[in-house]
C-alpha cells in the first residue's frame, strides 16, 4: 500500500490487531513512517465471512477517516535508534555485564541467552578479522533493510561471542541473505510460518575453524563454532535486518531453527563433489550457502543397503507438507534440502549413481496425495489458484484424493548436502526459495 | 564501581534516509473512484466489497473498482493499475 501512496494516491491498508506492530515496523522499513492504517481485531483469513463483514462495518469510520483526514504526526521516525553506545555502571565488571544484558535483552536486541559485551576493543579485534574497513557497507539486510557495515556486523558478532577468524564466514552469511529470492526473502522472513535461515559452509575453512560436519545441528562442545557463527549471524539479522519477533517476524508458533545454526558439509565422507562446487565454486575455495527452511523431518532407514532402497525411503519421507496452487509453473511444488548422512550417500554413490541422478530419483519418487496437500486451503470462492490448477475446483474431495503429484517442481528443487555421523538417518527440510552461495575468501584478511 | 561502554548493535535503516510522506487527503469522497485492492487472502475480498458498498452509501457518485492479481501479495502491476485508475485505494493486508 506504500507503493500506492508513493504514486500519489491516498491508501487505507486494513490490518488486524496482531499486525499493528508489524505495520509500524514495515512503514519504517519501506520508507513511509507516517503511513496511516485501519486496525480490525482479527485476521480475515481465519474467520467466517459474516465475521469479515461485521468487523469491517465496525471499522468503517476509521476507513473514512484514513482516506479523508491528514494524519497527525506519529513521531515514529523520531523513535529510530540513534546508534549511540550504551554505558553501564556496576559494582564490578560482572555486575555491569549483567546490567547490559538486562537492558539489551529487554530491548529485544538479543536471542534470550546472555550476551557478551561488545566493547570498542572487542569490536576492533573482530574488524581486524576481515580485510574490509569498518565503514564498508556489505549489503542492506532484509526484512527491515538495515545497512550492514562491517562494524555493525562486528558489534553483533561480539555480542554472540565470535572470534576474529569467524568474521569472513559471518560477513559472507549476511551477504548471502541479501541475495536470497526477491529482496532477500523478505516476505518469507515476515511470514506467519516458521521460515528460518540455515548456513552450510564448504571448503577447507570449515576444518580450519572447527565447524562440525557430523552431528552438526545440536548443542554442546562439538558444535561450539557452529553455534557461535550461527548466533552472530542471527543477531545481525535481528539488529541490522530488524527481524524482531512480533514486529517484522510474525511467526505464529515459532521454531528453534531461528537459533540459526552454521554447519559444514561432511566433504570427506561424501562420494560426490561438494555442494559449493555444484554452485559454481572451486573445491579449494571457501563458501557459505544460505537456505531458508520451513521444517525438519528425520527420515530413518532400518535396513536398506541398496541405493534404490535407501533413496525410496528418503523420497517417501520427503512427501510431508502442503502444496501451493498459486504458481503458474505447471509442476508447482516446493523445494527440499536433504541433509544426507554418509551411510546413505556412500552406498548411493558407490552404486555408480551421480548426485544429479540421485536428485532425479528422489524427485521421481517423492509423490504425494494432492487432495491432502491442498486441504489447508479451501478452493471454493478462493482466487489464489493459478489458471493451470482451476480444473481442480470442479472436482469433489474424493476425486482430488485420487490424484498424485510430485512434491517438488523438478529435480532442481532437490538439494543434497552430505552431513552427519554414522547411521542412515536423513534430515529432510522443506526449503525455498533457491539457496544463495557466497564466497568467503573475499572477506578474509589480505 | 565499574564503567562499561557497549557499542550499539542496531543499524540505521536505508529507507529512513529519505522517507516519503503520505499524500494529502481529499476532504470528501463525493464523486471519487475508490480502488479495492485484494491481496488474495481469504475473506479480504468480502471485507473490501462491504467497505465499498458502505462508501457508496455515505458519499455520492462513488465509483468502486475491484483489483486482484490472484496471488499474495498483490503483484506490482496490479497495485500500479489501482493507483493509476483510482483516487483512493483500500487494501486488506497483514496476512
Amino acid at each position: 500500500m506504500i507503493e500506492v501512496e508513493k504514486m500519489g494516491k491516498p491508501a487505507a491498508p486494513i490490518i488486524s490487531g496482531r499486525f499493528e506492530g508489524d505495520a509500524i515496523a514495515s512503514s519504517r522499513a519501506f520508507g513511509m513512517p507516517e503511513l496511516q492504517f485501519v486496525v480490525v481485531p482479527r485476521i480475515y483469513r481465519n474467520i467466517t465471512l459474516e465475521e469479515c463483514v461485521g468487523q469491517t462495518e465496525q471499522a468503517f469510520d476509521q476507513i473514512v477517516a484514513t482516506l479523508t483526514q491528514n494524519g497527525a504526526p506519529t513521531g515514529r521516525l523520531g523513535t529510530a535508534d540513534d546508534g549511540a553506545p550504551h554505558n553501564f555502571e556496576g559494582d564490578d565488571r560482572f555486575d555491569a555485564v549483567h546490567r547490559m544484558n538486562e537492558e539489551f535483552i529487554g530491548r529485544d536486541w538479543g536471542d534470550g541467552f546472555p550476551l557478551l559485551p561488545a566493547t570498542r576493543e572487542a569490536v576492533d579485534e573482530l574488524i581486524a578479522g576481515t580485510r574490509l574497513p569498518a565503514d564498508h557497507v556489505v549489503c542492506d539486510v532484509p526484512p527491515g533493510f538495515g545497512v550492514a557495515t562491517v562494524e555493525k556486523i562486528a558489534i553483533n558478532a561480539a555480542l554472540a561471542g565470535a572470534r576474529p577468524e569467524h568474521m569472513p564466514v559471518i560477513i559472507a552469511s549476511v551477504k548471502a541473505l541479501s541475495e536470497i529470492g526477491p529482496h532477500g526473502g523478505k516476505s518469507l522472513l515476515m511470514s506467519t510460518s516458521p521460515n528460518a535461515p540455515l548456513l552450510i559452509v564448504n571448503g577447507p575453512i570449515a576444518k580450519e575453524l572447527g565447524i562440525n560436519a557430523r552431528s552438526a545441528l545440536g548443542p554442546g562442545r562439538d558444535n561450539r563454532i557452529n553455534i557461535v557463527i550461527g548466533r552472530a549471524f542471527s543477531l545481525c539479522l535481528r539488529n541490522i535486518g530488524y527481524w524482531y519477533p512480533n514486529e517484522m517476524d510474525m511467526d505464529t508458533i515459532g521454531t528453534t531453527r531461528k537459533f540459526v545454526h552454521c554447519i559444514a558439509e561432511n566433504e570427506a565422507a561424501s562420494p560426490w563433489q561438494p555442494f559449493h562446487v555444484d554452485q559454481g565454486f572451486g573445491a579449494d575455495e571457501n563458501a557459505v550457502s544460505l537456505f531458508i527452511t520451513d521444517g525438519e523431518l528425520d527420515v530413518q532407514d532400518q535396513g536398506n543397503t541398496t541405493a534404490e532402497g535407501l533413496l525410496k525411503t528418503l523420497a517417501y519421507g520427503a512427501t510431508f507438507g502442503t502444496m501451493s496452487l498459486q504458481s503458474d509453473d505447471k509442476a508447482g511444488g516446493s523445494e527440499r534440502l536433504i541433509l544426507m548422512p554418509p551411510d546413505v550417500a556412500r552406498p548411493v554413490g558407490n552404486s555408480g549413481m551421480s548426485k544429479q541422478e540421485a536428485r532425479e530419483f528422489i524427485h521421481a519418487h517423492a509423490n504425494g496425495n494432492l487432495g491432502k496437500m491442498i486441504q489447508y486451503m479451501p478452493l471454493e470462492g478462493e482466487a489464489r489458484v493459478a489458471e493451470n490448477w482451476k480444473w481442480l475446483e470442479n472436482l469433489t474431495e474424493e476425486q482430488r484424493l485420487q490424484i498424485t503429484v510430485s512434491v517438488m517442481g523438478s529435480a532442481d528443487n532437490c538439494y543434497i548436502v552430505v552431513v552427519g555421523a554414522d547411521r542412515a538417518k536423513t534430515a529432510v527440510l522443506p526449503s525455498g526459495p533457491s539457496p544463495a552461495t557466497v564466497g568467503i575468501d573475499q572477506y578474509r584478511p589480505g | 564501581m565499574y564503567l562499561l561502554e557497549v557499542l550499539n548493535p542496531v543499524a540505521r535503516q536505508r529507507a529512513l534516509e529519505s522517507p516519503f510522506q503520505p499524500v494529502a487527503r481529499p476532504e470528501s469522497l463525493d464523486g471519487k473512484t475508490v480502488g479495492l485492492l485484494w491481496s488474495g487472502t481469504h475473506g479480504g475480498d468480502v471485507a473490501l466489497k462491504r467497505a465499498g458498498e458502505m462508501l457508496q452509501g455515505r458519499f455520492s457518485g462513488v465509483t468502486v473498482n475491484f483489483y486482484t492479481g490472484g496471488n499474495y501479495p498483490a503483484p506490482p502491476h496490479v497495485v500500479k493499475q489501482a493507483a493509476e485508475e483510482c483516487d483512493v485505494v483500500i487494501g486488506a493486508t497483514g496476512d
